[in-house]
């Protein structure tokens, strides 16, 4: 970045907001091709009741859940990125948290709507929140699901908070190279920002602590999810691994998905000086390294459930790689724990093809992590006259498609609105132009 | 009628022995200095002793209250409609309660610190003085501002700014009341 100067930043990072150009508009159809997709499908489930999705008593928890969990996941690396690399200073950072925070943010914003889904009556949604009811009965503060209603809506609320107070000072950067009417919406975004020493030194004071609040946040996030399964007397799902299992699950597919949403950012925003080759390294170790405690997660549990000798452990752990989800299982383990291996090799992990694809496979298995782990155990509960074989039906992939759109119309809009790459951390970390230096010259 | 003047640099080292000398020549508490991103040497040059942001208190304050409003609505509400669960449950249990309480922690810890960073910034602030609204601040310019010059005093300040290397030093405008 040597090569940048201040003024050549802030032009930069500028440079493709606000034109959209015919593949943009492309991608955005596309997603509201998919969005419109699953707004029908909600519609027809919404007429027709729950039974229009694929539920299959007991399997009542299905793909609604799994993409929730999915989604929920995705937006870990973001907050580990924008929170936990920040305090701990690592400098390749810079380059790719804003992205990423967006990611975050509309990653929750989509897995956000999957409860609601999944309740059927959505009108009655409210009923979720902690409130008493008419007859002065609160929700009980010892269930996984009120907690994970506790922690879904903090998360969302901080990192919210936290995305938007690290745009301030990039709002003013657009306001202050726009005119007109953008300059005055701009204005009133960034609240009249003016970058003097006061505000920087309270700016830099909150972020700090944000940061020190959103990093055992990220990790109680994904525990609560996982307690969801946890606390329950599921055989699969009632195992204290839990916790570490899911969270480390949850950075391996969010840092995929960074890669998945950088690299055709780099390449049609032109942006080598922002994100390069450098940063898409360290994503794919991240990944590697997350991925190896997931694939070491994945034996222990094998282990432990034939070491423990319990038969109702060992039933759900030998059905599941043998039974009829044999093919979801071995998908998720060759999607996580055997091509992402390929990034040990240095020039798989340094090549834009290898890595972009490699990003894909991740995504695709940790889905079907999920699905594993929620419909296999549901589906071959404890009493073997209930066993069934689910299966989502069109509805189901209908609306999992629809939240693919919603989340990506979400961040295109964000690429043409938004300084996408955070200028004025990018300044921080450059070398700043010194007039001793000039005149030695 | 005192005004105010403003100094445009485009080199943090001018940058940072303006603010020395303009300190030095008794304004420290009438200083504004703009940049476009926070820079440590910029805060020691203005607070050699370090001033640590009072942000800080409120993020206590609002965690603190957070978790103590997490434990009591998890257990009064408990408390209120007890339940006797066979097998000797407590009807208050603290360990899952720490969910809640950790929840509320971190939620009202940040909200708190929001509306702390908000208070001390002076956000949304639109009313500052017009000297500060100058769109290269955000870009690749840094600058001082000292308010309340007395116009006698205003040369010799001038003099100070632009031979410390400033690009731009503009003197003159009424005062208006700046409290960034």
């Amino acid at each position: 970045m040597s090569s940048l100067t201040y003024a050549a930043v802030t032009r930069e990072v500028i440079r493709p907001m606000f034109k959209p150009t015919v593949l943009w508009l492309g991608a955005l159809g596309m997603a509201l091709s998919a969005l419109a997709l699953g707004g029908y499908s909600w519609y027809t489930q919404l007429s027709q009741g729950l039974g229009a999705a694929g539920y299959k008593p007991p399997v009542m928890w299905g793909v609604y859940i799994t993409t929730f969990v999915f989604w929920i996941g995705i937006g870990h690396a973001g907050t580990l990125i924008s929170a936990i690399l920040y305090l701990l200073r690592a400098p390749w950072r810079t380059g790719v948290y804003r992205a990423s925070e967006a990611m975050t943010i509309f990653a929750v914003m989509t897995a956000g709507l999957f409860p609601i889904l999944h309740a059927g009556r959505c009108w009655y949604a409210y009923w979720l929140f902690p409130y008493p009811n008419q007859r002065e009965l609160w929700p009980n503060f010892k269930s996984p699901l009120v907690w994970d209603v506790f922690a879904i809506s903090t998360y969302a609320t901080i990192s919210t908070v936290f995305f938007f107070i690290g745009l301030v000072p990039d709002i003013a950067s657009v306001r202050d190279s726009s005119r007109g009417i953008i300059r005055k919406v701009y204005n009133i975004l960034c609240l009249g920002w003016r970058g003097t020493d006061n505000q920087w030194r309270h700016f830099m004071a909150a972020y700090g602590f944000f940061a020190a609040l959103a990093t055992p946040l990220v990790l109680s996030v994904h525990s609560v999810v996982s307690w969801d399964f946890a606390m329950a007397q599921t055989a699969g799902w009632h195992s204290t691994i839990f916790p570490p299992y899911f969270v480390a699950g949850a950075i391996f597919s969010g840092c995929a998905m960074v890669l998945t949403l950088l690299i055709p950012m780099r390449l049609l925003f032109d942006w080598d000086e922002f994100l390069n080759m450098w940063h898409f390294e360290r994503l794919a170790q991240m990944c590697l390294l997350t991925g190896n405690i997931l694939f070491y997660a994945y034996m222990i549990e094998l282990f432990i459930a034939w070491y423990s000798d319990n038969p109702y452990e060992w039933g759900i752990f030998y059905y599941r790689p043998t039974g009829d989800y044999w093919w979801v299982y071995w998908m998720m383990f060759t999607c996580n724990c055997v091509i992402p291996q390929l990034w040990w090799f240095k020039k798989i992990r340094t090549n834009l093809f290898w890595l972009f694809g490699i990003s894909i496979v991740i995504n695709i298995g940790m889905w079907f992590e999920r699905f594993n782990i929620i419909a296999s155990s549901l589906a071959h509960m404890f009493d073997p006259g209930a066993w069934v074989y689910y299966l989502p039906n069109h509805i189901e992939i209908g609306i999992l498609i629809g939240s693919f759109g919603w989340f990506s119309m979400w961040f295109l809009l964000f690429v043409k609105l938004m300084p996408s790459v955070a200028i004025a951390e990018i300044k921080e970390a450059m070398i700043p132009p010194l007039l001793s230096e000039e005149k030695a010259a | 009628m005192s005004t105010n003047v403003k100094a445009v640099f485009a080199h943090i080292d001018a940058l940072i022995n303006g603010i020395h000398l303009v300190k030095a020549a008794g304004y420290s508490d009438r200083l504004v200095v703009s940049t476009p991103m926070p820079r440590h040497d910029v805060e020691h040059a203005i607070y050699p002793e370090g001033r640590p942001s009072p942000v800080r208190w409120w993020t206590l304050a609002g965690g603190m209250a957070g978790a103590t409003f997490g434990v009591l609505v998890s257990s009064l509400t408990s408390i209120d409609w007890p339940m006797a669960i066979p097998g000797g449950k407590p009807v208050v249990s603290f360990p899952p309660e720490v969910v809640i309480m950790f929840e509320c922690m971190v939620l009202w810890g940040g909200l708190a610190t929001l509306l702390g960073l908000i208070y001390h910034c002076r956000l949304p602030s639109f009313g500052l003085a017009v000297e500060l609204s100058d769109p290269r601040y955000s870009n690749d310019h840094f600058g001082i501002l000292v308010q309340g010059v007395d116009p006698k005093a205003q040369a010799e300040l001038k003099d100070i700014l632009e031979g410390v290397g400033a690009i731009e030093v503009v003197a003159g405008g009424a005062t208006e009341s700046a409290n960034a």
